[in-house]
C-alpha cells in the first residue's frame, strides 16, 4: 500500500513522561549533590576539629610545662628570701649577744651553735656576772651552767654553757 | 493449566490533551521519592553536618581560650623571670673560693675556706657546706659582710657554728657557709 507520509519512529517514552523523568533526575541530582556537599563540609569540620584538639593538647602540655617553670621560679625565690632572712637573723643573734655583755665583763671567745652558746670571758667578781650577765642568759636559754676559775689577780675566768631545749629553736631570735 | 493473564491498564482521563491520572501518579511518586531522599540521605547528612559543625566551633572556642590562657601564663612567667633574673642566675652558678675571698675582702679577711660536704636539698637543689676561717677588726665587719652577702653572685647562707675569738687587736672568726645551687636536672627543666 502506498502512503503519503513516512512511518515515524515510535518514541519509547511519551513527551510528558520524558519531562517527568528529567525532572526526577535533576531533583535527585540536586538532593544528592547537596547531601554530598554537606558530607564534604562535615569531613573538613572533623579535620579542623581534630587539628584543634591536637593543638589544644599541645598547648595544654606547654601550659603544664610553663606552670612547672613558674613553680620552680617561685621555689627559688622563696628559698632565696628564706636564706636572706636567716642570714639577717644570724647577724641579729650575734649583735644581741654582744649587746648582752655588761661593761665590767670582758668577752674572750664565744661559740654559737644552733641550740647552744658557749661563752668564755673574765669577770671582776662572781656577783657581777650573776647579777648582770646571768639573768638575760637564763631568760633566753633553758639551761645555763657556768664554771669559774680564779685568776692570780683575784678576778675570775668563766665558761658559760647555755643550751636550748627545743631542736628547732635558735638562740637570740 | 493456563494461568489467567492479568492485564492492567490505567484509565485515561484527558483534559486539554493532558493525561491527568498519569501525571498525578508521577507527582505522587515524586513526593514519595523526595520524602525518601529526605529521610534516608538528607536528614543524616544534615545531622552529621550540624554535629561536626558544633563540635568544630566548640573546639575552636576551646582552642582560643587555651591559647589565651597560654599567652597569659607565658606573659606572667616572662615577667616573673625578668623580675627574678638575678636570683635565677645565682642559683645556676658554681661556687668559686677565690672569687668569694675577693668579694669578702671588703669586710673580712678570709684565711682559709675548707669544703665540708655536699648534700641534696629539697630535691631540686644541692647544698655545699664550707668552713671559713677569717679575721675581722670589729664585729661590725661581720655584720656588714652578712648584710652584703645578698649582693653576691651565689646564694650563700651563713650558718652555725660561729666562733668568735679575741686575739690581740683582731678577732679570729670561724663560721660555716652553705652554697645553694640548682641540680643539673632542675636546671634543664627550668628552660
Amino acid at each position: 500500500m502506498y502512503s503519503f507520509t513516512k512511518a515515524k519512529k515510535k518514541n519509547y517514552f511519551k513527551e510528558d513522561t520524558k519531562l517527568w523523568l528529567i525532572f526526577y533526575f535533576i531533583s535527585v541530582f540536586l538532593y544528592v549533590s547537596f547531601a554530598l556537599f554537606l558530607l564534604v563540609k562535615s569531613y573538613f569540620y572533623t579535620k579542623y576539629y581534630q587539628s584543634n584538639n591536637q593543638n589544644i593538647m599541645i598547648l595544654n602540655t606547654k601550659i603544664s610545662s610553663l606552670s612547672l617553670q613558674k613553680e620552680n621560679i617561685k621555689l627559688q625565690k622563696t628559698l632565696y628570701e628564706n636564706i636572706m632572712v636567716k642570714n639577717s637573723l644570724i647577724k641579729d643573734s650575734i649583735k644581741n649577744l654582744l649587746d648582752l655583755i655588761p661593761d665590767p665583763i670582758t668577752l674572750n671567745k664565744f661559740l654559737l651553735k644552733k641550740n647552744s652558746l658557749i661563752i668564755y670571758g673574765i669577770t671582776p667578781t662572781k656577783d657581777v656576772y650573776n647579777l648582770l650577765m646571768l639573768p638575760p642568759l637564763e631568760s633566753i636559754f633553758s639551761n645555763t651552767k657556768t664554771i669559774f676559775y680564779q685568776m692570780p689577780n683575784g678576778w675570775y675566768k668563766f665558761k658559760s654553757i647555755n643550751t636550748l631545749k627545743g631542736n628547732n629553736e635558735t638562740a637570740f631570735n | 493449566m493456563k494461568l489467567p493473564s492479568i492485564k492492567f491498564k490505567l484509565p485515561k482521563l484527558k483534559i486539554y490533551g493532558i493525561d491527568v491520572i498519569k501525571n498525578a501518579l508521577f507527582f505522587t511518586f515524586y513526593i514519595i521519592l523526595t520524602l525518601f531522599i529526605i529521610a534516608f540521605i538528607m536528614a543524616p547528612s544534615i545531622k552529621e553536618f550540624k554535629s561536626t559543625k558544633n563540635a568544630y566551633f566548640l573546639s575552636e572556642q576551646e582552642f582560643e581560650n587555651t591559647k589565651q590562657t597560654y599567652q597569659s601564663i607565658l606573659e606572667k612567667l616572662t615577667k616573673l623571670q625578668n623580675q627574678n633574673q638575678k636570683i635565677l642566675n645565682a642559683f645556676k652558678r658554681n661556687f668559686n673560693k677565690n672569687n668569694f675571698k675577693l668579694f669578702a675582702k671588703n669586710y673580712i679577711n678570709i684565711i682559709k675556706i675548707t669544703k665540708q660536704n655536699t648534700t641534696p636539698y629539697k630535691d631540686k637543689f644541692i647544698k655545699t657546706s664550707y668552713m671559713i676561717t677569717a679575721q675581722i677588726k670589729s664585729p661590725k665587719n661581720f655584720y656588714d659582710f652578712v648584710d652584703n652577702i645578698k649582693n653576691y653572685k651565689n646564694i650563700i647562707r651563713v650558718y652555725f657554728p660561729i666562733d668568735f675569738e679575741k686575739s690581740n687587736k683582731e678577732i679570729n672568726l670561724t663560721f660555716k657557709i652553705e652554697h645553694y645551687k640548682l641540680t643539673a636536672k632542675a636546671e634543664e627543666k627550668a628552660h
